[in-house]
């Protein structure tokens, strides 16, 4: 019952399912492939191999982190958004607007004025479901997973036809943002841009929020149980809008640092699923912020020793989209095994005792 | 008499690892009302679902009637004759009566018996009646009857499947004195006509009234059966705790002050839309309890909450030191001094998966003596949770453990904790002491009773009648949404006058109720 042994059961269970799934992708592995340990070194190995791989994992890992705590603290609150990936896209096109267009700047100015601004678009966007939501009952699943399409089209219609760079050829994207936007690299060897830093803050900052600070203390009441909470006097329409907002502030910045980290530009259509990959993020964490580093860390591995696997086996990266989605069912089913073991353990002793 | 049933040295581990039965033995004879008593969470209730074959226990045998017997499932017990009357009804409100007591078992007719015959289902039902002397109407719908009725539907259906023993969980504690007299009537119909009844309960004034022999549980073990004329409450509820406790709640007179709260002709809905309390009228003073007596869901839930705030009021005024509370906010409330223990602390009073100093400091931590700069005061936080659980002995090793991780009572204590440690000049107690153990309940009372000593007024709500009279200065009874009477608690005021009350069969002229 202890708060710190079941956390670490929670862990065992979240690690074994980890394998679990690792293992199961083995065995496609050895249904498939016809150079099988090749397949598997090159997915488990491969991405810490050499320094351009692993800088490729942490790159991968930033955004993750991002959209992994934008869900988390939106779930810690009990609203269900599945709308990382629009505000995501609002809060880049914002950030990217004041990378692009403000020259003139010097980057310790400009860097934080572009991440404002995206937390800003992200906020923003977030409040319309945290409004809905809070004083008009509306669902936030069906609402987040709507305004998704109106902001990816939005941003793609503008890229297309009012932002977009004349030199961009077919492919629509704003012009190149100025110098003093650019996130660099910190080290020479590793093809990593510094946005893990700040990745890493965002989730110090939050983790230190959720559990230390007032707001949220009310937004973890509010989640667990929205009775007590107001019967506490607190205020539970305003931290569902709240928790919306924050929710929506580190999408946003999880897509401006992509433009500004990775990109240099803002891409049409630049994201691919990133919003919906926070939520796998967000469940292997289960919420925890501190977690959620970790979990980014591992699903990037997986993404980036994928892609090592293709090129150096046999096997094509789909299996570890397979190995993501196993992930994913094994963790939520977790629920479900302990039941199941329940029951069978129940009708056993039932059995064996009425022979 | 002849042994009916044997409960051998029953065990069950649930697995989580929780230890219900650990060593239980029950010996039920033919022909008798056996009480099997105990605490909550003392195994009462495990061990009867055990004997109905809805768990499976880890080690033990049960013989009955001189057979080894292993039941997979309920309907296993309810061939061999057992029978079982759950605490929460498990009936089809939209059903009749007479449809709902042959539920599953329909006598049929017609073409391949593929039609099911209600004049048959009627008459039998009225048969079962007529027997037993259940009264109640076979062709009415069971959403339209009394709790007292649909207990009886319960017990008439249990009947219908044929059971010999029947098994009642908890019967009294949704009915009135009148109700709970007319049900014991019945049992011992039912026993006269040789079938057997275990009767679980905490309440030992019904056990001794009703039972012939007593087995009292404690912590998952049987610790003694009794028989009942040749025992009394104080040793039963000696075995049930374990230590000698004190049943009477010791006061002196009340010695009340000035008003602290008036409650004028105030009208609220419930979530229906619909009238919930009826203008009603009331007034407490500093250094008084007041109590409201009344069967559950004649409006003292929605009475409660507009009080706190936590419901719209349509009209009337809810006065509280001069200040109209009408309109207030939750927290606004809060912060003028009003303690409240909600009546279902599961859902409102704790948060059961935040930790105890969590759910301590959830009238104190927008204070400034628990924040440093923008965070929390966790040293603060912590002293204060220690100083709480120490004051009001609260079970637990650590102020980081989830409250769900506490019994009844111990959850009780820190929501007690949390309420009066702040003084409230009103106190709102609604169910304080419900699904709480006798030392627990012990020690709530003298809490309460400690505070309006101390100047606070008191405002409790209690579907027990027993603790409504033991702790009241004054009684409120209400019925369908209205306060039909406001009595002084004096020594000659009985149960049976109450409870004409709480049935509407009477009502105070209104001049002298206000």
């Amino acid at each position: 019952m202890k708060r710190k042994s079941s956390f670490l059961l929670d862990l065992l269970g979240i690690a074994s399912a980890a394998i679990v799934a690792v293992l199961i992708g083995f065995i496609i592995i050895l249904l498939v492939s016809d150079q099988p340990l090749q397949a598997m070194k090159s997915l488990l190995v491969d991405p810490i191999s050499n320094a351009f791989n692993f800088g490729t994992v942490l790159n991968k890992a930033t955004p993750l982190i991002f959209t992994g705590l934008a869900l988390s603290v939106v779930f810690r609150a009990g609203v269900f958004s599945m709308g990382a990936e629009g505000q995501l896209y609002v809060g880049a096109f914002f950030g990217a607007w004041v990378a692009t267009f403000i020259p003139g700047l010097p980057a310790a100015i400009h860097i934080p004025l572009i991440l404002i601004f995206a937390m800003l678009g992200g906020a923003l966007y977030g409040a319309i479901p945290g409004l809905l939501k809070a004083y008009y009952n509306a669902n936030e699943i069906v609402s987040t997973l709507m305004l998704n399409f109106v902001a990816t089209l939005s941003v793609s219609y503008l890229l297309n036809n009012v932002f977009k760079d004349p030199a961009s050829g077919g492919y629509a994207r704003m012009p190149y943002i100025q110098p003093s936007a650019k996130l660099g690299k910190f080290m020479e060897a590793l093809p990593t841009h510094s946005g893990i830093f700040i990745a890493i803050a965002a989730a110090v900052i939050i983790y230190l929020f959720l559990y230390k600070t007032k707001g949220g203390y009310e937004l973890r009441l509010v989640g667990e149980n929205p009775l007590f909470a107001e019967y506490g006097g607190i205020n539970t329409k305003k931290v569902i809008v709240l928790s919306v907002m924050i929710s929506g502030a580190l999408a946003g910045i999880g897509g401006v640092v992509e433009v500004i980290g990775l990109h240099g530009a803002l891409k049409d259509q630049f994201s691919v699923g990133l919003g919906f990959d926070g939520i796998i993020i967000a469940l292997l964490a289960r919420n925890h912020p501190i977690g959620v580093i970790a979990a980014a860390f591992f699903y990037a591995y997986l993404q980036v020793g994928a892609q090592t696997m293709q090129m150096n086996s046999d096997v094509s990266r789909e299996l570890a989209v397979i190995i993501q989605v196993l992930l994913v069912l094994l963790v939520s089913a977790q629920a479900i095994f302990a039941y199941l073991k329940q029951r069978v353990h129940r009708r056993k002793r039932g059995e064996a005792n009425a022979l | 008499m002849a042994v009916l049933l044997e409960m051998k040295d029953i065990h069950k581990v649930y697995p989580n690892g929780t230890k219900a039965n650990q060593g239980v033995n029950l010996i039920i004879h033919e022909g008798e009302i056996h009480a099997l008593v105990g605490e909550n969470g003392a195994g009462k209730s495990t061990l009867m679902k055990i004997l109905f074959g809805l768990e499976a226990p880890t080690a033990g045998e049960i013989i009955y009637k001189g057979e080894k017997i292993w039941f997979q499932g309920p309907k296993d017990a309810i061939k061999k004759g057992i029978g079982m009357v759950h605490q929460h009804f498990m009936l089809v409100p939209s059903l009749t009566v007479a449809e709902n007591i042959v539920l599953g078992d329909e006598p049929r007719s017609g073409l391949f018996n593929l039609f099911r015959d209600r004049k048959k289902a009627i008459s039998d039902t009225q048969k079962l009646i007529d027997e037993f002397g259940l009264k109640v109407e076979p062709e009415a719908k069971v959403e339209t009857i009394s709790v007292g009725q649909k207990q009886r539907v319960e017990i008439l259906k249990v009947l219908h499947h044929g059971a010999r023993l029947i098994i009642l969980d908890e019967p009294t504690a949704v009915l009135t004195p009148q109700e709970t007299d007319e049900l014991f009537d019945s049992l011992k119909v039912l026993v006269k006509q040789g079938y057997t009844i275990i009767f679980i309960t905490h309440k030992l004034r019904e056990v001794m009234e009703i039972s012939d022999r007593i087995t009292v549980l404690r912590a998952g073990k049987s610790v003694g059966t009794l028989i009942t004329k040749e025992t009394n409450k104080e040793e039963i509820s000696r075995l049930m705790v374990g230590r000698d406790v004190l049943l009477r709640v010791d006061k002196a007179k009340a010695k009340p002050k000035e008003t602290v709260l008036a409650v004028e002709n105030l009208v609220v809905n419930n979530n229906k839309g619909s009238t919930a309390v009826n203008k009603i009228s009331f007034q407490i003073r500093a250094g008084e309890i007041f109590g409201i007596a009344g069967v559950e869901g004649n409006g003292q839930t929605e009475l409660i909450e507009a009080i706190t705030g936590l419901r719209k009021v349509r009209s009337g005024r809810i006065q509280y030191l001069n200040q109209d509370l009408v309109g207030k906010s939750v927290l606004e409330i809060r912060k003028m001094g009003i303690g409240h223990i909600p009546e279902d602390r599961q859902s409102r009073g704790a948060c059961l998966t935040a930790s105890i100093a969590e759910n301590l400091i959830l009238d104190r931590y927008r204070t400034k003596e628990f924040r440093t700069g923008p965070l929390l005061n966790a040293k603060q936080i912590r002293e204060f949770s220690r100083q709480m659980i120490k004051a009001f002995d609260i079970r637990t090793e650590s102020e980081d453990f989830p409250v769900g991780s506490l019994s009844g009572g111990n959850i009780q204590k820190v929501v007690i904790a949390r309420e009066l440690s702040k003084n409230p000049k009103l106190l709102i107690a609604s169910q304080p002491t419900r699904g709480v153990d006798i030392g627990a309940i012990e020690f709530i009372h003298r809490e309460i009773v400690k505070k309006r000593d101390e100047g606070t007024a008191v405002l409790l709500v209690s579907a027990e009648l027993s603790e409504v009279m033991s702790l009241s200065d004054r009684i409120g009874v209400m019925y369908n949404g209205e306060m039909v009477a406001i009595i002084d608690n004096t020594e000659e005021l009985t149960e049976q006058e109450i409870g004409q009350y709480m049935l509407g069969v009477k009502r105070q002229e209104r001049e002298a109720a206000i």
